[in-house]
Order: structure tokens, then sequence, then C-alpha cells
């Protein structure tokens, strides 16, 4: 379980428990059986949107077509009834398992795309298999009525008992949502939707739990299509695979709140009865009126609430909680990064490490875009327990040279070794899982989530259990102190605690090597300080750093020895004093004309 | 302390009866002799098939205020008919939550009808049969009837039956104008499912029982883009007539249009369309009267040469060109629900259930249907439901099969 989901998870269960028992009783009291049956829709729309909300809320990968698991759920059960005369109550458990199956198969060549390009192939399925079954011949399957024994076969006379079921249903969902949300599972979707590229940086292989989801996902959703099929009698392609039973999913938990349990419960509470009720009331005046009014009030309330109810609500509820409590971590004075008294100036070593261990070995490194070589047979290497600096103007192959190290990109040739295993070919998790931590130029955080969750991820990354991760991110988090803010969103930290955030998360992850890229970009001479020394104390507790830093004075201060590079190429090599006096260094930085204007 | 006036027991209970026999009385009174009897109209009145609905609900209005301006229902008292209306709109989904929304806001329904395509009736009367509410349909699919449903009434052919007969019909018509059996046939259809399920017979087994030969079979996707291929492709096979099997008016448009324009009108080869929408205004004014003159259409239902004032009225009180297929069925569809009424006496959905099983008309009522007999079998199917002609003559379709509803005779070019 993640740090501190104790208390939420109790919460949520306890109301859950209460709603459920409201729900039931006042199902109860309604004998109408068109109100029963908006009762019944109201937890099965809610099942689906929560399975969508594993896979396109917490894990961000936006589905447009999740009624492919909603249909196959409610074909695989009406079929099974039909041909086998198998009871839904064991062929909605067989809809989930061929929901997941399909799953797996429409996982895996789909998550090979990104963004808006998997979100609109997720929309062919549905189309392509509504298709197929019309091919077939199932445009319309009926599920055959049981009049001895109905109860075995999911038919009740009383249309509440199909509402108990549904809401049995919807417990079973929002129970494995909360399991979903509160362990590792649930963070790495979270930390994958924020900020891919870091969570694939914090050893999490995102494809895997990518894959995981969106099993989850189908076979959640195929639950509530199973059960739809029995409460809807008559099932055909376009009212299970069709645009608006996708639409249905993504449009519940858009309006009741996007990667929260209740988002999509508080959305089908809303919207399901809110469209009944229009049909029932506007639609025998005016038939069709009913769609616009319904397409109206969706719009407003998006307008007002862009994501979602529960946020909005909760934000609000908040706000009024007093601002006094809310803010109180982040007041910066509850704990200075160090000890005012200590030492201001960075002791550096004063011989660099002579022959230690060579930790990182880089030979004849290259990769070219095109004609650009941008790293250009580079050969390094790094002894433990020291800082390297590598510099060079901008443009030069740093970034590039850390982007071929940690796996981001493909080298073209050469070679590189963690004591002496190869990182060349393996994924950014894989590089990661090695003990290879990495900070980004420009801050990957991400912003949702706490602080404290943001450097966990990585320590869940390195394959910890759940003990050891987190005390391998409080550890990470004393570190570099940011320990009193540990609950603060990362959106609210400065520029100089996220630059720490960052190098939190990859100590969590328990490195051997830190690749450290521009850590000290945008911050002020002061905070410059604070930061160099959390280094210069990693350093003397044995950790091996590789940096890449602009500004020259801060690595004089801090680094055991410089790499240059200039044109993808090593420039020089060698002491800090060496390579700043090298000419072909100042040539580089500042051109040809002022080297020979200080030599005149 | 505040006095209160008190209530003595007795004086309380008095008041409690009579509270009780207030409540009670009408509630008997009403049962006695009810003032309005609800039947239950539900079709597509929203969405992409309303057009249709909405002729169904035109016929039943009539209907409505046919039975109630001669005096309701005798047996009853003169008791009102009274329509209530419920929209299937665009899909299976909503025409079953329909019919619950029906059930529910209607608990004293007695019967009804609908609801016109047979993906919104299937799905509508697994509704209604658990809510044993008898339910008359003119969809064809032959699902509907297939479920062992006590409660659903179908008055068409089924959709089979129709295949089975619809080209022996057209021979006999053929025979009987030219003196010539015709036996080359060229088919046109598109592969939507209720095509595909309808042709499959004829290819298997009708042509050959009739001794006739397909000399083109071309088959297409809707909607369709551009007819010429398909035209020439039976133009070359020189077919003695073509049989449409198209599902919509646009591509019906496209046919007789690129046929018209290859010199091909049905003076020269006769076509037969299938379906409500070969014979609807619509296709009037897109493909126009001189390129569908001639054009014969298989159909579930027309009004026939006896029902000229019905057809009259109909289209004074709707402003419609013609009293076709959707219209006379809803129409038909009350005055069978009103004759059970008739029947049994009561406003009781069961004994209004076991009065349609038990009719067996061949007068009233079954006027409206071209074989003129009204008696539904054990499964629900109308016994000896045929199917009729109608051939389009100057803008109109006109009836011309079977004999006891044609007002002219069919036009059939002598080869």
């Amino acid at each position: 379980m993640r740090q501190g989901a104790a208390p939420r998870l109790r919460r949520d269960l306890i109301v859950l428990a209460v709603l459920s028992v409201a729900y039931l009783a006042v199902t109860a009291f309604v004998t109408n059986s068109y109100y029963q049956l908006i009762l019944t829709l109201v937890p099965i729309w809610a099942v689906f949107g929560v399975g969508w909300n594993i896979l396109s809320g917490y894990g961000g990968q936006l589905s447009f077509g999740h009624a492919s698991f909603f249909g196959i759920g409610a074909y695989v059960t009406t079929l099974a009834l039909v041909y086998w005369d198998l009871t839904p109550w064991l062929g909605i458990p067989l809809g989930m398992i061929v929901g997941g199956v399909a799953a797996i198969l429409i996982g895996m060549p789909t998550f090979r795309l990104r963004g808006h390009y998997f979100a609109l192939s997720m929309l062919a399925y549905p189309l392509a298999i509504l298709y197929f079954l019309q091919y077939l011949g199932f445009q319309e399957v009926s599920l055959p009525m049981h009049r001895e024994n109905p109860a075995a076969y999911l038919e009740f006379t009383d249309p509440r008992l199909y509402t108990v079921v549904a809401v049995g249903l919807l417990i079973a969902g929002i129970i494995a949502c909360l399991m979903v949300e509160n362990s590792r599972f649930g963070l790495a979707l979270l930390a994958i939707r924020q900020n891919e590229l870091a969570a694939e940086a914090a050893g999490l292989n995102s494809w895997l739990w990518k894959m995981r989801a969106i099993t989850a996902s189908g076979v959640i959703a195929a639950a509530a299509g199973g059960l739809y099929a029995c409460v809807l009698l008559v099932v055909t392609p376009d009212s299970v695979f069709g645009m608006l039973v996708s639409a249905q999913a993504v449009v519940v938990t858009l309006f009741g709140g996007v990667a929260a349990v209740w988002g999509p419960v508080i959305g089908a509470a809303v919207l399901v009865p809110l469209a009944s009720t229009l049909n029932a009331e506007l639609g025998n005046i005016l038939p069709g009126i009913q769609g616009v009014v319904y397409g109206a009030a969706m719009i407003g309330i998006m307008l007002a609430s862009p994501e979602g109810l529960f946020w909005t609500v909760r934000d609000k509820l908040r706000h009024r909680r007093g601002s006094s409590t809310a803010r109180q971590p982040q007041r910066p004075s509850a704990a200075p990064i160090r000890p005012a008294a200590a030492p201001p100036a960075v002791p550096r070593r004063s011989t660099p490490v002579a022959g230690g261990r060579a930790l990182l070995e880089v030979e004849n490194l290259s990769r070219a875009f095109g004609g650009l070589r941008a790293v250009s047979q580079v050969s390094f290497t790094v002894q433990a327990g020291e800082i390297l600096g590598i510099i060079g103007p901008n443009g030069a192959g740093k970034t590039t040279l850390f982007n071929l190290l940690n796996g981001v990109l493909a080298a073209d040739e050469g070679r590189a070794t963690l004591d002496g295993v190869s990182l060349r070919g393996r994924k950014v998790h894989q590089v990661a899982r090695l003990g290879v931590g990495r900070t980004f130029q420009v801050v990957r955080a991400f912003p949702r989530l706490p602080l404290r969750d943001n450097v966990i991820v990585a320590a869940y990354g390195a394959g910890l259990s759940d003990a050891a991760a987190i005390a391998a991110s409080e550890d990470a988090l004393a570190k570099v102190g940011l320990s009193a803010q540990a609950d603060l969103p990362a959106s609210q930290l400065t520029n100089k605690q996220l630059r720490l955030m960052e190098l939190a998360r990859a100590l969590a992850g328990q490195p051997r090597l830190l690749l450290l890229d521009e850590t000290l970009a945008g911050l002020g001479r002061d905070e410059c300080d604070d930061v160099l020394d959390v280094l210069a104390r990693l350093r003397d507790e044995g950790m091996t750093i590789v940096i890449i830093e602009h500004t020259m004075h801060a690595m004089m201060r801090i680094a055991d020895r410089f790499v240059v590079l200039d044109h993808g190429r090593v420039l020089a090599a060698g002491l800090p004093r060496q390579v700043v006096e090298d000419r072909s260094v100042i040539e580089a930085y500042l051109g040809k004309k002022w080297l020979a204007k200080q030599e005149a | 302390m505040t006095q209160y006036p008190t209530l003595g027991r007795r004086s309380a209970i008095g008041l409690g009866l009579a509270g009780g026999a207030a409540l009670a009385a009408p509630r008997r009174a009403r049962a006695q002799a009810p003032k309005e009897v609800k039947i239950g109209m539900l079709m597509p009145l929203s969405g992409p098939w309303a057009r249709q609905g909405i002729l169904e609900q035109m016929g039943a209005r009539m209907a409505i205020d046919d039975v109630n301006n001669a005096g309701g229902i005798k047996s009853m008292g003169g008791a009102k008919l009274k329509l209530v209306e419920y929209d299937t709109q665009d899909s299976a989904e909503k025409a079953k939550d329909g019919a619950q929304r029906m059930l529910a806001q209607e608990p004293d329904l007695v019967g009804g009808f609908g609801c016109w395509l047979s993906t919104f009736t299937l799905a509508a009367t697994e509704v209604t049969e658990r809510a044993e509410l008898p339910w008359l349909t003119l969809s064809y699919s032959d699902l509907i009837t297939g479920r062992g449903f006590k409660y659903v009434f179908q008055s068409s052919p089924t959709a089979d039956r129709q295949a089975e007969e619809e080209l022996p019909m057209v021979v006999e018509l053929a025979q009987k104008a030219t003196g010539k059996k015709p036996t080359k046939v060229a088919i046109v259809g598109d592969n939507t499912a209720s095509s595909v399920s309808f042709l499959k017979p004829i290819r298997e087994h009708v042509l050959k029982n009739l001794g006739m030969t397909a000399v083109a079979d071309e088959i297409y996707t809707p909607p369709l883009a551009d007819a010429t291929t398909i035209v020439q492709r039976v133009r070359s096979a020189r077919p003695d007539f073509v049989l449409f099997q198209s599902t919509n008016v646009p591509d019906d448009k496209l046919l007789v249009d690129k046929f018209a324009e290859m010199n091909l009108k049905s003076d020269r080869l006769p076509k037969v369309g299938g379906g409500g929408h070969w014979a609807v205004p619509e296709l009037l004014n897109v493909a126009g009267a001189e390129n569908l003159e001639g054009v014969m259409v298989g159909l579930a239902n027309w009004p026939g040469k006896n029902l000229a004032d019905l057809e009259k009225r109909f289209m004074a009180r709707t402003k419609e060109p013609w009293f076709g297929h959707d219209s006379i069925f809803a129409y038909v569809h009350v005055l069978i629900l009103k004759e059970a009424l008739e029947r049994c006496g009561v406003a009781d959905r069961r004994k209004v259930n076991e009065a349609i099983h038990t009719m067996d008309l061949t007068d009233g009522p079954a006027q409206f249907f071209p074989d003129g007999r009204i008696k539904y079998d054990e499964k629900g199917r109308r016994i000896g439901a045929k199917l009729c002609v109608v051939q389009w003559r100057n803008g109109k379709p006109v009836p011309v099969y079977p004999a006891n509803i044609a007002t002219a005779d069919v036009v059939w070019p002598k080869a």
C-alpha cells in the first residue's frame, strides 16, 4: 500500500458502505419500474466509467473506444446464454476473461502509439468489431426468457433485484479501483500520465504498467457490458459497440472527475437520471428535444468545471476550510535546508580520486541525426566517488550524451558500460534499474502528486518493497532537505525545490551513478550554493555524479574533473584548472577573436 | 396548556371509514364503467425513422377518432379509446427504455402497437411480454414471433415468407398480363443483413422451383455512389425483369434514375422493388413521376379499392398525398384492439390478449388486410398474411394485386 493511503482508504470504504446502504434503501421504496430501471443503469454506467478511469484517468491513456470491452462483455454473456444455455452468473465472468484477453491483444499494438494517435486508434476497434458482428449475423440477439427458475439465469420479476446486482458489481468495481489507486500500480499510472519519460527514468516500465491498466480496465468494462445485456434483454452491435457507448464512459468520468474513484459514480448518478428524465418529460412533448437539452447541460457543466465535479467541489471545500491550514507546510522557515552554521564554501577535494575504480566507461559513443553528428566518438571514464563535470557551449551534445547513456536515444556506435555491464540497447527503465539516476534540463515533475509521491515513484521503480520504498524516499527527501515539504503537491514548489525534488527522486531509485542535467539552471547564487552543498555531501557519502552545467564558477567549485564537449566531440578532459586554461576550450567558449585579443 | 379540540373515538372511526370509502369509491366506479381505455403506441418519432413513425401515428390517431366518434367501446358503456404515444428515438436500447417508461407511467394500458423497425420491436417486446401487454406490430423479422412469446402479434407476412412469396407473385402477375412466363431475372441488392437473408432462399431454391435463372446478380454496399456499372451489366444480361433489394430511398432513386438514363424505363424493362421505402412520397420527390412510372413494389399491406372513402378522409386530414403501408397498419391495429375490448368487455390486458388470440374475423377490421382475414396462430403470426403489389402510375402508387384490393390492372410490357 502507498504511504499515507490507509486513512484515505478507510474513509473511502466508509463512504462506499454508507452510500451503498442508502442507495439500496431508496431502491427498496421505488416501485415505478421505469425509475427502477434508472436506478439499475446508474451503477452499471458507473462501473463502466470506473473501468475507463483506470486506463484513461489514472493512466492518462485516453481511450475513445472502450465500447470494445463493454460490447465484448455484453456479447459473450448473451451468446453464451443463447448457444450454450450458460447462465449470465457465469457468462459475465466469462465475458470479463474475454474482455481482458481482448484488452491485451488491443493494447500490444496500440501502445506503440501515444497521445492523440492512441486515442484515435482506440476509436477504430469497436467500429471494426461492430461490422464484424453484423457480418456474422448477430444484428439483434435477444436473451431467451426463462419462465422456469428465472433467478438462476439472472432474470428477476422484481426489478429491484437488478439494482441490487448492479450495486454489488459497482462495489466490487470501486474496491478494485481503490486497490489500484492506493498501490504502486496507481502511483505508477499517475506518474506515467503526468510525465512518461520521467516515469521511465525513475525505473518504471511504462509499457508493462499500461498493459496492466488496459487489462484491468477491459475486465471491468466487460463486467459492466455483461450486466447491461441482461438488463437490456436485446443486444445489438450499435447498442453495445456504438460510438455513444464509448462516449458514455468518457462523459460520466469527465463530468464526475477524472482519476478519482468517485468521479464516474458522481457522473453516472447525475447524468443517467438527467437523460432519462429529459426523455420522459420533454421527449413526450417534443420528440428529440431531450438530446438538445442534455447536450447543452453537458457543455455548460464542462465549461464551469473542466476537471469534473469531484475536483471542483473538493477544491472549493479545501479553500473554504481555511487557507491557513492548507498553506502551512509551504512556509519555508519550517526546515532550513542545512544548519546555517555549516561552512559556506564547498570543500572540494584537493586531489581527484586517483586510482579509484572506473564506474562508468564510455568509448567512442556516437549518434548522428541525419547529417548532424550530435555525439561523435566520445570516450571518457567516471571514477567511483567523483563528480565529473561535462561542460561545453550550447549545442555541444551534452544532453544528447545523457540521452544515449540512459536509453532515451539509441547510440549508433560505441560502447558504454556501468561496472562492466553494457548500457547500450537498454530501455530507459532498464538503465534506471541498473542504478543510473537521472534529472532533466527542464524539470519533469508529476505536478498533481505530492512531493512524497513524486519521489517514491523511483523507489518503486527500483523494485523496492513498500516499506523499503517509503524508507528510501524519506531518506532521499532528508538528504536534499525537503522532508518538511513532503505533502505539498509538486505544482506548489519553487524552482529550487523542484530541482532538489528531482535529485531526491533520482536518489530514491538507489542509484550508483547520478546523471544531472543542468541542475543549477535558473537558480540564483544563494540557491545555487544550497544545491551545491547537497551535491558535495552526496559525494562525501560516496555517490558518483556526472553533471552538465553552464555556470562555470559553480562547476569550478564542485567538479573533480571536467570533460569538455564541442560539436559532439571531446575537446579536452582533465582537472578543472587545466581545462579552463586550455586554449581550445577558451576558443570554443569565447571564440578566436577573444583569444587573439587576450594574447595581444 | 392549550386545549385542542378532541375527536371522539367513534367519530374518528367514522371519519376514517368515510375517507376510505371516498378513496375507494371512484376507483370501483371506474372499474365498472371506465371513461377511457388507454392503448399505447411506441414509435420512432425522432431520429432517422421518425417519418415512418409519424405515418403510423397519423393512421392511429385517425382510427382513435373514428372509434370514439362512432360511440367508443359499446360493451364497456361507450368508453372512449385514448392513445398514449411514446418515442423509441433512434436505437434499440432507447426503444426498450421507451417501452419501460410507457409501462411505468401508464400502468392501466390494455394493449399497444409498434415500433415499425424490427430491431426496435424486438427490444420493446422483451419488455411488453414480461408485462403481459398484448402488442401488435407490422415489423417483418421472423425473430419477433420466434421467441415463444404469448403477447406479440405480427400482422405482416414474416421476412422469410416474403422471400418465398414475392417472386411467385410477380411471375403470376406477369403471366396474367402478358400470357408469358418470365424466365430471366436480374437481382440488384445491397449487402445489409436483411437483404442478404431475404435473397438467400431466392438464390437457393425459389428461382429453381419457378424454373427461372438469375442472369445478373449485382451486390453493392450502401449508400450507393454510382449505379452505372450495375445497370450496364443488367442491360447486357437482357433479363425479363429486375428485382431490387435495396433498403433506402437515396439508393432507390439512383437506381431508377440510371435505368431511365440508359433508356430502360419500366415500359421496356419491368422492375420490382421490395419494402415500404419504395412507395413513399419522398421517393416521388427525388426520383420524379416519370422515372418511377411502372415500377412495382411488393408490400405487406395497402389500402384497396374498398377503402377509397377512408383514403380520402385520411388525405384530407393529414395533407399526405396518399394513404399507405405504414398508416393503414396503425389504423387496423387500433381497430383490432378495439374489437378485442368489445369482446372481453373489461379493461384487462390479459383478457384482451386472450380475445385477440381467439379472434377469427373475415369482416370488420379484416377488410383492411389484402387477404381479408384476422386470425393469429399460436406464435402470434397472422394466418394467411399475404403480400400485395402496388405500381407507380402518374406519380402515385396504385394497388394492382391481389384482385380484391386492386384498383387497376398491372401494366407489364409485352416483350
